[in-house]
């Protein structure tokens, strides 16, 4: 990467996130632009969702970004950039929703994750469903109950395979499988909707 | 693009990329697909926004949000390099097209892989070298040096040690101590006459004492290859020559 290291925002803007992330952590500050142009949008909207509070949302929203200079560990061999900040964006959301005490009823909320099936929506991802569109709606309609969740709980709620495995009483074995497959089921629903 | 381009199993393989969830070895075969071909980038960016429009909806940030996180970046960064052009971005309400484009960098990521593997092995060996034990070297004074003696605890992870010595008698104007790294004879380090490196020159207090950081040569991270450390008076002027006999050493 010797030859990119005089930037141009042009040459910049053509290089992968694995390769911004890498440039990144090498000191150019110049890539993390590049990154929050490609991924704030997500990052913010998943804070607002969680935090329900746009202000809390912007404060999140700059500790994920900065904390990607120093603090995170992205593989890059294992999965896009976007899942990663998405899954770390929610993680530290969650986080914060946990703390704050004088909040009882969000802490009802995120506790008891024995039962979080039911529980882990919020009003704000509730109205959130309702504002998703009819495609997108009508396509996990037709995923099954267990492809639903298996889904919402290895990205939305990043749980680890073997959380997921407890939860929802499949073989641990099987669960890598089964979250692709819901996957590539949902995609094939929307397929329509993609462009 | 048609959906049907691809087997179930690279389908597979994409849906597991955009979950985040590839072992090694599923890693390597993706790899080498996007490599033979770039079009899977599309897929990666289709599949990821199928996963998106469901569970996580793109908000656009307030403006102010991007030039404050970079002003915070660069204030945290030391290491900045050209300025950061400002450039606007066209507002967007849902931003696939841009991630389309996205999709095209994407498919030159193998770069990015393999960047990132030499960086890996650029890590490991640092983690192999982060995980040297201290070193503690402990002189006595010489005939010359009666009564002195001083400890070097050398770090050889950063280099640094610290070197404290006591009664060691202090010394005309003119005149230095020089601490000497000296070397097994076909060490391959750049040495002196006497196999020494010089690492520090140094005096001492009106009690004969001091302690402070200095830095030592890089053959303190290969073990056998530092014979021993020593003291001599040196002159001031150029401590380089090493001209004294030892007056602390250590292994005596």
């Amino acid at each position: 990467m010797a030859e990119q290291t005089g930037n141009t925002e042009k040459q910049l803007s053509d290089q992968t996130d694995a390769e911004l992330y890498l440039g990144l952590k090498a000191g150019h500050t110049n890539a993390l632009g590049i990154l929050y142009d490609r991924h704030a949008g997500l990052v913010y909207g998943l804070a607002l969702k969680t935090l329900g509070n746009a202000q809390e949302a912007e404060d999140l929203t700059q500790d994920i970004f900065l904390n990607l200079i120093k603090a995170t560990a992205y593989d890059s061999r294992r999965g896009s950039f976007r899942t990663f900040v998405a899954i770390l964006t929610r993680s530290r959301a969650i986080d914060r929703v946990r703390s704050r005490s004088t909040v009882l009823s969000f802490l009802e909320r995120w506790r008891p994750i024995s039962h979080s099936e039911k529980t882990s929506q919020s009003p704000i991802e509730y109205l959130f469903q309702n504002e998703q569109s009819q495609a997108v709606q009508t396509a996990l309609a037709q995923l099954s109950e267990s492809e639903q969740q298996v889904l919402r709980l290895a990205y939305y709620e990043g749980l680890s395979q073997s959380e997921i495995a407890r939860q929802l009483g499949i073989p641990l074995g099987t669960i890598k499988t089964t979250t692709r497959r819901s996957l590539l089921k949902l995609r094939q629903f929307l397929t329509d909707y993609i462009r | 693009m048609t959906w049907s381009m691809s087997s179930e199993h690279l389908q597979l393989l994409i849906a597991g990329y955009v979950l985040g969830d590839l072992d090694p070895d599923e890693a390597a075969e993706f790899e080498r697909h996007l490599m033979e071909h770039p079009a899977i980038a599309a897929e990666v960016s289709q599949m990821q926004k199928a996963l998106e429009l469901s569970y996580a909806p793109e908000v656009e940030p307030p403006a102010h949000l991007r030039s404050a996180i970079l002003s915070a970046a660069h204030e945290q960064l030391s290491v900045s390099n050209t300025p950061l052009a400002a450039v606007k971005r066209p507002s967007r309400q849902f931003s696939w097209s841009r991630a389309m484009n996205v999709a095209a960098a994407v498919a030159i990521v193998a770069l990015g892989i393999n960047n990132y593997r030499l960086w890996q092995t650029l890590q490991a060996s640092q983690a192999e070298t982060q995980r040297l034990a201290a070193l503690t070297y402990s002189l006595q004074g010489t005939k010359a040096g009666n009564g002195a003696s001083a400890i070097v605890v050398v770090n050889p992870n950063n280099l640094e040690a610290v070197l404290t010595v006591k009664n060691l008698p202090p010394l005309p104007p003119g005149k230095v101590y020089v601490l000497w790294t000296v070397l097994k004879q076909d060490a391959p380090f750049t040495t002196d006459s006497k196999s020494a490196i010089l690492t520090e020159v140094f005096t001492v207090d009106s009690q004969g004492n001091i302690s402070q950081t200095i830095v030592v040569p890089k053959a303190f991270r290969s073990q056998g290859l530092v014979s021993n450390v020593a003291v001599t008076v040196e002159d001031a002027a150029s401590p380089q020559q090493h001209q004294g006999a030892p007056v602390m050493i250590t292994n005596l």
